[in-house]
């Protein structure tokens, strides 16, 4: 029997999606592996009545409604596959990391709380704040070779973990010269793997797209670039922008410690 | 050993003639370094000092599948490819010899036996730049390794003959090549001294296995291992690291499994954890000791000599500075000067 | 000139096999008994290994890990292994039936020197999982009950349901050509006929000459410094005192590196090491 599989999108650009979309030639081979019970951006035939194998599961949870369609999938899910850096890290929605609360925030931008009145808004999170995530598939978006692996191993009952290891990997097997040794800022060092370090690839540093590896010594790079002559709000901008809510939790500890802000 | 004169006007000629030995690799410029590449001999780069990564992309690729598994069953697979190797300095040699003792002793390494036999070895002599120390790992003069070594003496090269293979390629154009006169051999003992003297960096290795035993719980790699970004590249430059991950991939549209070789590195996290999550290295110091325990003392212990050649890689590619140099100088309790000591003094 | 090589069978290449039998040994160990498939190296390969010798065990797609022998070569025809449920690798091996396909490469590692055990009395500490390596050592001490002095096997678990091969044991404890103990950290449900507290009290009842024992220990971590210290009060001298490491290995060869420490591969200097490379290699245990 086929793995029945649904693929969907909370709050997000829904470029992961576009992406499963862009895999052409190997589309048909994955509808004829997989059943794929619901994807709405690919067809509006969805069947939500069953129960799944695997549910793919894009962008952050942002509004109240995000929130209900994130536990009926859970619920009806064996294996939740977080995909793209919205649904693993929060995405960029999820940067903020001054220490006002979220709503003066919200107030800020869309004025009374009330201002948006198709769903109510929440603090955009990772899926993982509220409920269990059996893997993750980083990438903004997510590549396709690496989503087909993952689907490779799905098929075989697997679930599959990342490679814990940085772009730099990615980044010596392409022999390109090291940016940080050049003077630029480039999060290689601090960032999942499994894009090919297409950036620094073309000369230019990583942003950190792929989200923070589990052991990123955001620390020692921060000093170090200062060390280059880097100002701290320049350095702590770029490290926030793809950073999710953790690394925002570790960069106010960090500034604190440091005595600043 | 058999040594030939080979004018500098005839060089590009000779290359080209090897072409029926396979491609031709040399080092070619990138940016402001040098990477081994695929080109023709004019392009290669005579006065290359070390490329960004070492000659052992060849015999150990970065990544390679190396079984596959289809309709339940497994096959080997290689994609051998012959090549012409240009430009390997003495201590890249002398890295390939380390590489070929350890992979080929016990359970030799089938794939590495074949890419090994698939290559034919040019080494090029050089003039050490500042992060050069392969006077003091001993590996400046290199006698065995290679199919043929050019020493580079201005308008002429002195042609070592390594091998059978390296007899066979200068066969086939040998009027190109002449008989060494007493005027070469002057030039090229001028030359040995001039290069001899032009050794900037010294790395004294001496008692390094006792210092470093010495300093297992020293503080010093704390230090370190606070700035380490675990990022890797030293072990990816090491023309002497070794390691490799293997993984298992499905490839859905050719419906078979991949199984992979990849070169790996102790530095990363998960190198020494089990399944269940234990960590047998859990902190980036521990991994960092490894990482010179290996080099400076294991090595040493097993084969004689340490697994360093003295190329200076992991001096000009470390971005905070952990890099022999300063490891050294650290355990011998000098000041390095290095990023990840500043910033220790900054933290305190 | 380099010395050139032979290139020989391809060392990466796994022999196919078959589960033949699997029970539960407790809720999250699994015994499992593993047959090759071709029949030509069934006798070679399962009579000629070394008792804490390791396979590399793998199911395509979903990756090999290294696995302790627990079964003995001096029983050839499968081997057997006792294997805890707790990565990837093991979670999809816990799913497949008997008579599934499974592949196997090896055996690797340098296992107990069992030719300078002979002649001496043998003493046992098993914790946990750590059964696994020394029940093969066991089964051939026992197999062999002539070329060993005493056989002393102490065994430990947390409480009786956590005893693996506990069966097995009860009918080995009738024995009358070798003592074997069993104790229970706890007994929760009252029924353990045997003794209720740590694995290293039952180092009372031993009576062997120290001087000429070959003591063996596996079992969780925690357990080694004080079984060590048991078996150095007895006088058992370090290299007399061995025990089989746990590490990350990708090849089982001596090449991936995954599992060196120091100097030594485990894959292939260890799993077993004497109590004096313990302390001489830092980080071994």
């Amino acid at each position: 029997m086929k793995p029945k599989i649904g693929i969907y999108g909370l709050t997000g650009c829904a470029g992961d999606q576009l992406n499963i979309l862009n895999c052409e030639d190997e589309l048909l081979k994955l509808f004829d592996i997989f059943e794929i019970k619901s994807f709405v951006m690919a067809s509006r035939a969805a069947d939500e009545s069953v129960e799944l194998d695997v549910a793919f599961v894009e962008g952050s949870v942002s509004t109240a409604k995000d929130l209900e369609d994130l536990l009926a999938i859970r619920k009806k899910s064996k294996i939740l596959v977080a995909i793209g850096h919205c649904a693993i890290y929060g995405g960029v929605q999820a940067m903020f990391m001054e220490k006002e609360e979220w709503i003066e925030r919200y107030q800020k931008v869309y004025g009374k709380q009330d201002a948006v009145t198709l769903t109510a808004p929440l603090e955009p999170k990772p899926l993982s704040a509220y409920v269990k995530v059996d893997a993750a598939l980083p990438g903004c978006p997510i590549e396709k070779e690496p989503f087909l692996k993952l689907a490779g191993m799905l098929i075989h009952g697997v679930v599959p973990k990342n490679p814990d290891y940085p772009v730099c990997a990615e980044c010596r097997w392409k022999e390109n010269e090291c940016l940080l040794l050049k003077g630029e800022i480039c999060l290689g060092p601090l960032t999942n793997s499994g894009c090919g370090a297409i950036c620094p690839s073309h000369n230019t540093g990583c942003i950190g797209c792929w989200g923070p590896i589990a052991e990123e010594n955001y620390a020692a790079e921060i000093k170090l670039l200062i060390d280059k002559g880097y100002d701290l709000d320049a350095v702590i901008k770029r490290f926030s922008i793809f950073g999710g809510t953790e690394r925002a939790e570790k960069l106010r500890k960090f500034l604190e410690k440091e005595g600043r802000k | 050993m058999r040594v030939l004169k080979l004018k500098k006007g005839d060089f590009v000629l000779f290359l080209k003639s090897l072409k029926r030995f396979g491609e031709l690799w040399g080092p070619v410029k990138k940016g402001d370094s040098y990477v081994y590449a695929r080109a023709e001999p004019e392009n290669f780069d005579l006065k290359a000092i070390r490329t960004i990564i070492p000659a052992k992309k060849f015999f150990l690729p970065k990544k390679s599948t190396i079984l596959k598994f289809k309709n339940g069953e497994w096959r080997e697979h290689q994609e051998v490819v012959n090549r012409v190797i240009f430009g390997l300095h003495p201590c890249e040699i002398h890295a390939l010899n380390i590489y070929h003792k350890f992979y080929s002793r016990l359970y030799p390494d089938t794939y590495y036996l074949k890419n090994r036999e698939a290559n034919l070895i040019i080494g090029l002599s050089c003039i050490p730049d500042d992060k050069c120390f392969c006077a003091n790992t001993r590996t400046s003069v290199v006698d065995e390794g290679f199919d043929l070594f050019l020493t580079d003496l201005g308008d002429k090269f002195l042609v070592w003959i390594g091998s059978p293979k390296g007899e066979t390629a200068i066969r086939h154009v040998g009027h190109l090549f002449e008989t060494v006169t007493a005027e070469d051999i002057e030039d090229y003992i001028t030359w040995r001294k001039e290069r001899d003297e032009a050794f900037q960096l010294k790395i004294p290795l001496e008692g390094m296995p006792e210092i470093v035993s010495f300093s297992y719980e020293s503080s010093i790699w704390d230090v370190m291992g606070e700035a380490c970004l675990s990022c890797g590249t030293c072990t990816m430059v090491c023309p002497t690291c070794t390691c490799f991950d293997i993984q298992d991939e499905y490839d859905i549209k050719a419906e078979e499994m991949n199984r992979e070789r990849l070169w790996y590195s102790c530095v990363y996290r998960e190198y020494s954890m089990v399944a269940g999550g234990h960590n047998f290295r859990e902190a980036r110091s521990e991994r960092l000791k490894l990482w010179y325990t290996h080099k400076l003392v294991g090595f040493m212990s097993k084969y004689g000599s340490p697994a360093c050649v003295g190329c200076g890689r992991c001096i000009v590619s470390c971005p905070v500075e952990i890099n022999i140099l300063t490891v050294v100088k650290a355990l011998k309790k000098e000041k390095t000067g290095a990023f990840w000591e500043r910033m220790e003094v900054k933290n305190a | 000139m380099l010395e050139a090589k032979k290139i020989n069978k391809n060392p990466y290449m796994p022999e196919k096999a078959r589960i033949v039998r699997k029970y539960d040994l407790t809720e999250d160990v699994r015994f499992f008994q593993i047959r090759i498939i071709n029949p030509d190296l069934v006798l070679p390969l399962t009579s000629s290994y070394k008792p804490g010798q390791f396979m590399m065990l793998s199911i395509p797609n979903v990756g090999e890990a290294p696995f302790s022998i627990t079964s003995t070569p001096s029983r050839p025809g499968v081997f057997e292994f006792c294997i805890r449920k707790v990565g990837k690798l093991t979670t999809k091996l816990f799913e497949l039936k008997e008579n599934s396909v499974v592949w196997l490469r090896g055996p690797f590692g340098n296992g107990f020197p069992v030719e300078q055990m002979v002649g001496k009395d043998l003493l046992f500490v098993a914790g946990g999982l750590g059964v696994a390596p020394l029940r093969s050592l066991l089964l051939y001490a026992l197999d062999n009950r002539e070329l060993f002095g005493k056989i002393f096997y102490l065994h430990g678990a947390r409480t009786p349901k956590d005893m693996l091969f506990r069966e097995e044991f009860f009918r080995l404890k009738e024995r009358d050509d070798f003592e074997c103990y069993l104790s229970v950290d706890s007994d929760p449900l009252g029924v353990w006929p045997f003794d209720i507290g740590v694995v290293t009290d039952l180092f009372k009842y031993v009576k062997v000459n120290a001087a000429n024992t070959a003591a063996v220990v596996c079992g969780p971590p925690v357990m080694y410094k004080f079984v060590v210290n048991k078996f150095l009060e007895l006088g058992v001298p370090d290299n007399q005192i061995f025990m089989t490491l746990e590490r990350k290995m990708k090849c089982g060869m001596g090449k991936c590196g995954q599992c060196v420490v120091g100097h030594k591969y485990v894959c292939v200097d260890g799993p077993v090491f004497t109590l004096w490379d313990v302390k001489n290699i830092r980080g071994l245990i």
